[in-house]
């Protein structure tokens, strides 16, 4: 029976074909006394149901936090959490908080080394002892 | 003297019992029972005198030394005492006892008092207290103690009382300023009458010049005038105004009327502030002036209580009329401000969308347990070990 090697297919990607975004879940916590939640009180009145309507795949909490500085949460899908402290941020710094964690992935920020990064298998193949010439000693 | 080493052995092992085999020699002499301390009172165990009698004997040199026959020792202070007490009623019964020896032999033996035994007491009651010092605290309360607050204690928080408040005091001080009567003393009356106070929410003050407070009253009716005046006249003179005195100025009805509104009040304290009036009738009191330091005085410990609001001397040192006080509580009363979370569940745009959920209250770990379906189990658990009740 003739050995038949596994056919290479495509890699599921996030994006190719369907784009599940990472964050699940928003937290928006404020302080109704404090007044590094300025610019949050003001986001959660104003701004909030337009965010909340363009983004109906993120569940949003909102609830207070006292005698705290305003924090966003984000919970995403890999189980990881981000949390950004917005005290003392006008509502549109606020806004953009929002986005970045949002469009985050939850993984660990890193450092990038290399240039170029690349996902593809390397096309020269990886070596072995076992192939090619074996020479003599 | 020791005695012999064998002795010695002899006697650890007596004492220690057959446990122990090995004893030092350091142990055993430690262990050794010395009789020399007891000797000292032993010595002379026929002699009843004590070592400190004969001590004192030797120091003063003779066989009866001055002083206490026994001073360092007998009996407390408060054995003698109570001995004292006790040995004081037996004489006097003793001494009524032969008196009686004269008369009549046989009820001598009667009238022997009986031996009470003395019995230690086991709690305080009915001792002697001791250590009194004379200090007021040591006293009992006497009527002077009791304390009676100048306000009525409640603070008035409607608009509406405050503003009954303000023209209450103000056709109060137009009255005592038409009576030449001093002005402070209205506080003596702490509230009327429910016939006196609507004959005050009847009338209206309609200040010709901002200083006039005698002529600034206009009565409804001549009835009126006639029983402010009769009312007010009694206050702050020699006698008090009497409930039934204010009464009587109106008819005989109205005195009984207000007879069991005395006595109803008296038993219990009102609870609807101003008879259930909600608003004052007339608004001209705010012109009133406040200039002069006396009708100001007496204007503002009037209102203050009558509603339980009180000014801070900054402020009291810039009201110049009625309409600022009554602007200064408006301040004062401001509603607390609104929760963020009140605002945002009253919002419809966010409440519509499925994907927000607005807490009220901090969400604490333990919301997280019980979202995540394990609160319970930790709930459980916790009461099996015993660890929450």
């Amino acid at each position: 029976m003739p050995l038949k090697g596994i056919r290479t297919v495509t890699a599921a990607r996030n994006g190719v074909g369907a784009f599940i975004l990472q964050c699940k879940r928003l937290d928006f916590h404020y302080c109704d006394w404090a007044g590094s939640s300025r610019g949050m009180v003001s986001f959660l009145k104003h701004s909030l149901p337009a965010f909340a309507k363009e983004n109906p795949q993120i569940e949003i909490r909102v609830s207070p936090r006292p005698h705290k500085h305003p924090v966003i949460k984000g919970h995403y899908i890999n189980g990881r959490e981000k949390a950004v402290c917005v005290r003392n941020l006008e509502p549109e710094q606020i806004l953009q908080k929002a986005n970045l964690l949002k469009e985050a992935s939850g993984e660990k920020l890193k450092r990038t080394k290399k240039p170029v990064t690349s996902i593809n298998e390397s096309v020269r193949g990886i070596w072995s002892p076992y192939h090619g010439d074996l020479r003599t000693i | 003297m020791r005695t012999s080493l064998r002795q010695v052995n002899l006697d650890v092992i007596r004492l220690q019992g057959s446990r122990f085999l090995y004893v030092c020699s350091v142990c055993r002499q430690e262990a050794r029972p010395r009789p020399f301390v007891a000797r000292q009172f032993l010595r002379n165990a026929s002699d009843a005198t004590p070592i400190t009698e004969r001590v004192r004997r030797k120091l003063w040199g003779t066989d009866n030394p001055p002083g206490l026959k026994d001073p360092y020792g007998g009996e407390g202070v408060f054995e003698k005492k109570f001995k004292r007490g006790q040995s004081a009623p037996q004489e006097d019964e003793s001494a009524e006892v032969t008196r009686a020896a004269g008369t009549e032999n046989a009820v001598v033996e009667d009238a022997l008092p009986e031996e009470t035994p003395y019995e230690p007491a086991t709690t305080w009651e009915g001792l002697q207290r001791v250590g009194h010092l004379g200090r007021w605290s040591d006293l009992p309360p006497s009527e002077a103690d009791a304390y009676n607050s100048f306000s009525s204690n409640r603070r008035l928080t409607k608009l509406g009382h405050v503003s009954l408040a303000a023209h209450q005091t103000a056709v109060e001080l137009c009255l005592m300023h038409l009576l030449k009567k001093p002005l402070t003393s209205i506080c003596d009356v702490a509230e009327h009458e429910k016939p006196v106070f609507k004959l005050i929410w009847n009338c209206k003050i309609q200040p010709k010049s901002n200083t006039e407070w005698d002529s600034a009253l206009v009565y409804p009716d001549k009835e009126t005038e006639d029983a402010l005046i009769y009312i007010f006249e009694q206050i702050g003179g020699a006698q008090q105004a009497a409930p039934e005195a204010n009464a009587a100025a109106e008819d005989a009805e109205a005195a009984e009327l207000e007879d069991t509104q005395d006595r109803d009040s008296a038993q219990e304290p009102r609870s609807i502030p101003f008879f259930g009036y909600k608003y004052a009738k007339d608004r001209g009191f705010l012109a009133l002036s406040l200039n002069d330091p006396v009708t100001k005085f007496a204007f503002l410990k009037r209102f203050s209580q009558l509603t339980g609001q009180y000014f801070p001397d900054p402020i009291l040192h810039s009201i110049s009329s009625v309409g600022q006080v009554i602007d200064h509580i408006k301040t004062e009363l401001k509603p607390k401000p609104k929760k963020l979370a009140d605002h945002l569940v009253g919002d419809d745009s966010l409440q519509s969308l499925p994907n927000v959920k607005v807490f009220v209250k901090k969400q604490k770990p333990w919301h997280k347990d019980e979202e995540l379906g394990r609160k319970k189990l930790i709930d459980a658990e916790l009461r099996e070990r015993g660890l929450v009740e």
